[in-house]
């Protein structure tokens, strides 16, 4: 990873030195060997602390909609395909300027379960990946300024044993009866502390539906009603938007599978529209479009 | 404090067979806040809207509730009568108990009690409506007709003469549209292009129209009052203002017989630079570039340049894009026919003596292409038996369209009739599955063609046509008999389906109005708003809307007119209050709500601090565009956009007085 290593640092010296950026996100080692952190650099001086590998879990993109980090106004950042999607999909949201950011994509085969991390895990292969890797189709970013190759090779795929999401078939089986209990099960969990939605990148609004209270839509105590309120209302607002970086997932206390619905969702936009999110930032995101030949057949 | 009023009204025995309204009304009373609730027989009645204002004025009412029919009916009555003491209007809410209630159920207990949930959501719901102004928005007194047919220069002369500039765009080389094709027309048979010239040279030479032919509309943007168009006038190669239509140009044309033309719908030829027809409107020719050996040989012939007199010829002109504000527009588009092709059996397009309605009206036409001496395409002869078939593509659900295109019977009972006059001795068949003939002299006409013409009606399907010994053999069945028939006929004449014309969908696109599945479209509401379209400040005239004859498509033109000059009559036009309004706090931007805005009522506006610096761009709604359809606030994520009189917190409190 040193070869990479130095890349990303030059291109990040480069643009700071030439003040075309004013800041550059990225990740630095943590202080545990196996896990890594974000890093805010201003200072040519510090770009030595940029660092990546396989366990740059982070989707740095999420701090692109601080105002701490907006108020910097010229921004690179470190990304990988899937959190690159992100970057896309603010800018065509109009959260973000094209103008206003040096991309750095980094090519990335895969990262490491955290849980995996913590216990020692350090190899990259199939079953230490996480599901959105197995699936992943953009180990290269589709939008970069610079891109940084991989050193490593990556690792083979067993295609036969492996499926992604496996879970979602599962579900889709279920009677609506029983999948219903199966998510009353998991929401019931939710204690309502919103990291879901702190940790992600398109959660960028200021004030989110829960806060509003004249009328309050959706009930703030932590009981059967509200969770399922919030939890439906969270994947309501992200579909054909999530880009399935997983971060809610990861950042959620009491394990609620939610990228068994991010992951649905996606698949059943790209079914039913043909649209994958974060793609094109040209695009018109299918939640906002009207097209004639639309299915309609849910209408009787 | 709220003191709301409460109206439940009977509707003679519309509302009270089905529904309690003494239960409604004594249960309403118990609502907090209602001061008086009371049934009454006819609430829009004289006497019942007294009742309404006097409760207003004695009980000092902050809003009134009526249970009675839908607010398409009366709300506006009473909105009005509301207004005369002093109450803001939007604190009237009508409960539907009729429509929603009486007329679709039949268990009166049942229906009482829904009857009272739904008084209870507009109760809860007034309580927090707040005042709400109407919108002014000022008047550009200006008009674009598209389409030059007879319902567009209808529409033009009309309020042209109602003393207001009008901008007629015709996509052809000349206007006239369909009708100046026709040869006479029913039931009078005058020669239309006898009353149809006159009106073209009126609209060209009006002062208040501007013409503008051979040009299509390239985009709409704006709204009623304040429409912003583009029209694209396409070089017809000819410095306009020059020319003298002498004709020695398509003389001189060496492309004389390699071209069909368009207006006899194929049966002759026309030049690479020609005028459609000879009365053509503005007589100026034009050059299809698409056929002329200039273009296509690289600039070597310029044989009409050189016979022209004036040299007002111009290879080189380029489209204009010519930009104009309006405040209204007509959409007269026209129509087009079926394919004849949709129908193999009848060898259209195979047997050259086949052909269209509007074909033979060539072939009879004085200035058609055989002068008005009906031959036939094939060998020129003139034919003594025609069978004419009736319902092609239209009311055939299966391979055509299913509605009826109006306009086929009578004008095929023309056609045998202008038939037989002009060939004497000769035969008519006409196949029908029924004769539609209401309106004014239309009934007689067609008794004549029968009684008089000797035209053979008979009630039936052709099954097959095909050629032998110079007849085309016509097979079909007369279900009246039940017989199957067999006729040598000399000619066959389809009477083909009308259908929209061809882009009918993309001008409804563009001009951001609604069409059917056929892409006629639609009127504002199909009996009461007939000349308006969905959107405000656009009219519909002609048989865009779908299919007419003559006098009804002249009567929707002046319609359209009519509409244009009522509204053209007040300095300013007032909008419903009742449209979207922006939370720019807590608005972040995404602009979904622009996204999903059918009417392009939402714009980016910037927030700015003190010193000028941009803090953020939130949404801006524009007032005169809004419809208050309400589209926007489903697509907004944060909830910083509410329709006024239907804001979240009156929605969620009709929603909350349902629950026990």
């Amino acid at each position: 990873m040193e070869k990479m290593n130095e890349k990303i640092q030059n291109i990040a010296k480069e643009l700071l030195e030439n003040k075309e950026v004013n800041l550059i996100i990225g990740f630095t080692k943590g202080s545990n060997p196996l896990r890594m952190r974000s890093v805010f650099i201003t200072d040519p001086k510090d770009v030595s602390k940029l660092s990546f590998n396989s366990h740059c879990v982070q989707d740095l993109a999420v701090f692109l909609k601080k105002p701490e980090v907006k108020k910097f106004g010229k921004i690179g950042i470190v990304v990988k395909g899937c959190d690159e999607k992100a970057v896309n999909t603010l800018i065509q949201e109009y959260q973000l300027s094209r103008d206003n950011i040096k991309i750095i994509g980094l090519e990335c085969h895969g990262v490491i379960k955290q849980n995996l991390a913590d216990k020692g895990e350090n190899s990259l292969n199939q079953s230490t990946v996480y599901d959105k890797c197995l699936a992943c189709e953009v180990h290269t970013p589709t939008l970069y300024d610079y891109l940084v190759e991989s050193d490593e090779q990556a690792f083979e795929i067993n295609g036969n044993s492996i499926k992604p999401y496996a879970k979602i078939e599962e579900l889709d089986l279920m009677s609506a009866e029983e999948r219903n209990v199966f998510w009353q099960n998991e929401f019931e969990k939710c204690i309502k502390c919103y990291a879901c939605r702190q940790v992600c990148p398109l959660c960028y609004c200021t004030r989110c539906i829960v806060e509003k209270n004249t009328p309050q839509w959706i009930e703030t105590n932590i009981e059967e009603t509200g969770n399922a309120q919030w939890n439906m209302i969270r994947a309501y607002h992200l579909s054909g938007r999530c880009i399935g970086c997983g971060e809610c997932e990861r950042a959620c206390p009491v394990n609620i599978p939610l990228m068994l619905i991010n992951e649905k969702m996606a698949r059943d936009t790209f079914e039913k529209f043909g649209y994958k999110s974060g793609i094109d930032i040209n695009a018109k995101p299918v939640f906002g479009t009207f097209d004639i030949n639309d299915f309609n057949d849910f209408i009787k | 404090m709220a003191r709301i009023g409460v109206f439940v009204c009977w509707c003679g025995s519309n509302i009270a067979g089905t529904v309690d309204v003494k239960r409604v009304a004594e249960e309403a009373a118990k609502i907090p806040g209602v001061v008086e609730a009371i049934d009454y027989k006819y609430m829009c009645s004289d006497p019942g809207q007294n009742a309404f204002r006097n409760m207003i004025k004695d009980k000092n009412l902050t809003g009134v509730v009526l249970a009675a029919c839908s607010p398409h009916m009366h709300e506006n009555t009473f909105r009005k009568a509301a207004i005369k003491e002093g109450l803001n209007p939007y604190f009237v809410e009508i409960a539907n108990i009729r429509e929603q209630v009486s007329w679709v159920h039949e268990d009166k207990e049942k229906a009482t009690e829904k009857a009272i949930d739904l008084l209870k959501m507009m109760v809860e719901k007034v309580k927090r409506n707040k005042p709400i102004e109407d919108v002014r928005v000022p008047l550009t007194k200006k008009a674009l007709v598209i389409g030059g047919g007879i319902s567009g220069i209808q529409a033009a002369l009309d309020i042209a003469n109602g003393g207001v500039e009008v901008i007629l765009v015709e996509k052809e080389p000349s206007i006239g549209g369909k009708m100046i094709q026709l040869d006479e027309t029913f039931p009078t048979l005058d020669c239309s292009s006898c009353i149809m010239t006159p009106k073209m040279v009126e609209a060209y030479q009006h002062p208040n129209i501007k013409l503008y032919t051979y040009s299509e509309l390239e985009d709409v943007s704006g709204y009623i009052g304040n429409f912003n168009v583009k029209i694209r006038k396409k070089a017809r190669s000819i410095v306009e203002k020059d020319c003298t239509g002498c004709g020695d140009c398509w003389n001189a044309c060496p492309m004389h017989k390699n071209v069909k033309s368009e207006f006899n719908v194929n049966l002759s030829e026309r030049t690479a630079i020609y005028v459609p027809f000879p009365q053509a409107v503005p007589l100026i020719p034009v050059i299809d570039r698409s056929v002329c050996l200039h273009y296509k040989k690289g600039g070597k012939c310029q044989k009409c340049y050189d016979a022209c007199g004036p040299k007002c010829i111009n290879f080189d002109l380029q489209d204009e894009i010519i930009e104009e504000k309006v405040g209204a527009i007509v959409a007269a588009t026209g129509y087009d026919l079926m394919e004849n092709s949709l129908y193999g059996e009848y060898g259209y397009g195979q047997f050259k003596d086949v052909v269209s309605g509007l074909q033979f009206e060539r072939l009879l036409s004085a200035s058609g292409p055989t002068e008005g001496v009906i031959k036939r395409p094939s060998d020129g002869k003139t034919p003594e038996t025609i069978v004419f078939i009736q319902c092609v593509g239209s009311r055939d659900p299966e391979k055509g369209v299913p509605y009826c295109s109006k306009v086929c019977c009578m004008y095929t009972a023309k056609h045998a009739k202008l038939f037989a006059h002009k060939v004497h001795g000769s035969q008519s068949y006409v196949f029908y599955i029924d004769i539609r003939a209401t309106s004014k002299g239309y009934e007689e006409f067609v008794r004549s063609t029968m009684e008089n013409d000797g035209a053979i009606y008979l009630r039936g399907r052709v099954s097959k046509i095909y050629e032998n010994g110079g007849k085309l053999i016509v097979k079909g069945a007369d279900t009246l008999s039940g017989n199957q028939v067999e006729i040598a006929a000399d000619m066959v004449v389809l009477a083909t389906g009308v259908i929209p014309k061809k882009g009918s969908d993309k001008m409804a696109q563009m001009l951001g109005i609604s069409y059917d599945k056929y892409g006629f479209y639609t009127e504002s509401h199909p009996k009461l708003r007939p000349a308006e379209s969905s959107t405000a400040g656009i009219y519909l005239a002609g048989m865009a809307q779908g299919p007419r004859d003559i006098p009804e498509s002249v009567v929707s033109g002046s319609a359209a007119a009519s509409k244009i000059l009522g509204l053209f009559s007040k300095s300013e036009y007032e909008v419903e209050g009742t449209i979207a309004s922006v939370n720019k706090t807590t608005c972040v931007g995404c602009f979904y709500c622009q996204r999903v805005c059918a009417y392009s009522a939402i714009s980016k506006e910037e927030v700015k601090d003190r010193s000028g610096n941009v803090l953020k761009v939130v949404a801006n709604v524009n007032s005169g565009l809004c419809t208050g359809c309400g589209a926007c606030v489903n697509a907004c994520f944060s909830k910083s956009i509410d329709v006024r009189g239907f804001m979240d917190e009156q929605i969620f409190a009709e929603i909350k007085s349902l629950a026990v």
